[in-house]
């Protein structure tokens, strides 16, 4: 572990080393080695069964590593320390919300949970921050999918973490939706979050992305620089990768 | 450690606000209580029967069924969402999930059995008001042994596909000490005895609920690990 992280200003945040993870007999994460700066967007792409939410699940703390270490904001996961889960925001397949509770009630309970100073502004100015300030006060079960979504982005940046980490968040979204959260998104990167986001919207995942990655069967077999990618090309080593690990 | 209280508050908060909007979990214990008594009173002929011998059985069955149905519910509000993965993610320690959910549970069980008893009395005609004190202090035991338990086992059958079938299975077999020493109270309680002559089952029943806290605090981290 890196100790005195809180002091370090290191500009790795994130930091990989051979994780692997197996349930019974699968190996669903074949260890697996990068490094992220500060700041850095991540995009990983990967067909179904790949191992990218198993990944993303293993560097947000909810499952342990089989083997391999990842530091995180100076944090090594697997010591489960309480503060790195301060430093990151989770955006998976759930919500994550309480669908009887109205957004200012989910999210000053998560306010709560995070231990923020002051949880009724900060809750109020995270709903204002997503487009939502007019539905506070509804139920979020009669909320939209795409709203839903929002919601979930006001969430997972209640406690204004450092690093963000995206499972799919596309999914289910319409056109409109997905424009929205393009730019939410564009918005938390230029504030300065790193972020890994998983998915399999080719357009969008390589519109923001400073690093780019593809994930095959529990591995990454393609890891390099976002700039100046070539859609067509990537494409192209998309599907190679994909069809050589068949 | 003020950090830590504050976690356990706001689950208690949450899950008290969740209900008082949709009276789910209390209306479905409540009305299943009192139907449990409802079918024994119809089932018993109190001409016959002493109620004050049957009675206690019966009212302790209506609380561990009742209360059977509020801890299924009470961990599948965790699991719809993924509220449960978002609590694991906060900072918050895995005990004081634990804790807050003990509590609410408590809460809800304790408001139902408050309801119950006044039924139970009449119904059984039986005099509950006498001996107010020292039941209370019965049930008490009993509720916090059996959430105790119910809420490790009902976060550990939340997994599972089978889970309104696991739990009970799971949870009748391992509450039995405190069922017999509850049951065995209220009979001599509402049979005029004073609770000071109970301290072999009162001493039994406690530490019962210690152990049942205790096993939950060392074991809710791996439970609830996915």
């Amino acid at each position: 572990m890196v100790s005195n992280p809180s002091d370090q200003e290191t500009e790795i945040a994130i930091d990989v080393q051979g994780i692997r993870k197996t349930f019974g007999l699968l190996e669903a994460v074949r260890g697996i080695s990068f490094q992220l700066k500060r700041g850095e967007f991540l995009t990983l792409f990967g067909p179904n069964g790949a191992g990218k939410t198993t990944l993303l699940k293993i560097l947000s703390g909810l499952t342990k590593p089989s083997s391999g270490t990842a530091v995180i904001s100076g944090y090594d996961i697997v010591e489960g320390n309480p503060a790195l889960r301060s430093e990151i925001g989770v955006i998976s397949h759930s919500a994550c919300l309480y669908e009887d509770l109205t957004p200012l009630e989910n999210m000053l309970f998560y306010a709560k949970m995070y231990s923020l100073e002051s949880p009724r502004e900060r809750s109020v100015q995270v709903i204002e921050e997503v487009g939502l300030k007019s539905r506070m006060n509804d139920r979020v079960h009669t909320f939209s999918r795409g709203m839903l979504q929002r919601l979930t982005i006001a969430r997972a940046i209640i406690h204004n973490p450092s690093i963000l980490f995206l499972d799919e968040p596309y999914t289910g979204l319409d056109q409109h939706a997905a424009i929205l959260l393009k730019e939410q998104l564009a918005q938390l990167h230029t504030e300065g979050r790193t972020v890994i986001m998983t998915t399999h919207d080719l357009d969008r995942g390589l519109e923001m992305c400073d690093k780019v990655a593809i994930q095959v069967r529990g591995k990454f077999v393609c890891f390099e620089s976002g700039q100046d990618l070539e859609r067509t090309s990537f494409l192209q080593k998309y599907f190679d990768a994909v069809e050589s690990n068949k | 450690m003020r950090e830590y209280f504050n976690h356990v508050k706001a689950i208690v908060w949450k899950d008290c606000v969740t209900e008082l909007k949709t009276w789910e979990l209390f209306s479905t214990m409540f009305v299943f209580a009192l139907l449990v008594i409802i079918i024994f009173i119809f089932s018993i002929n109190l001409s016959i029967v002493n109620s004050y011998d049957v009675g206690p059985g019966i009212l302790w069955v209506a609380f561990i069924f009742a209360g059977t149905i509020g801890l299924n519910r009470s961990f599948m509000l965790e699991k719809e969402n993924g509220c449960l993965q978002g609590l694991m993610l906060t900072p918050a320690d895995r005990t004081a999930l634990y804790f807050g959910k003990m509590i609410s549970n408590m809460v809800f069980l304790i408001l139902m059995e408050a309801m119950i008893l006044p039924l139970f009395m009449i119904f059984f005609n039986v005099d509950l008001v006498s001996h107010l004190g020292p039941l209370l202090i019965v049930i008490f035991l009993g509720t916090l042994g059996f959430c105790a338990l119910g809420t490790l086992l009902s976060s550990l059958s939340s997994h599972l596909k089978t889970r309104e079938i696991m739990l009970p299975i799971l949870l009748y077999p391992l509450l039995v000490p405190v069922v017999i020493g509850c049951v065995r109270m209220t009979g001599e309680i509402l049979a005029g005895k004073a609770l000071a002559t109970q301290l072999k089952w009162i001493g039994s029943t406690a530490c019962f609920d210690i152990i049942y806290i205790g096993v939950s605090l060392l074991t809710i981290d791996h439970i609830l690990e996915e």
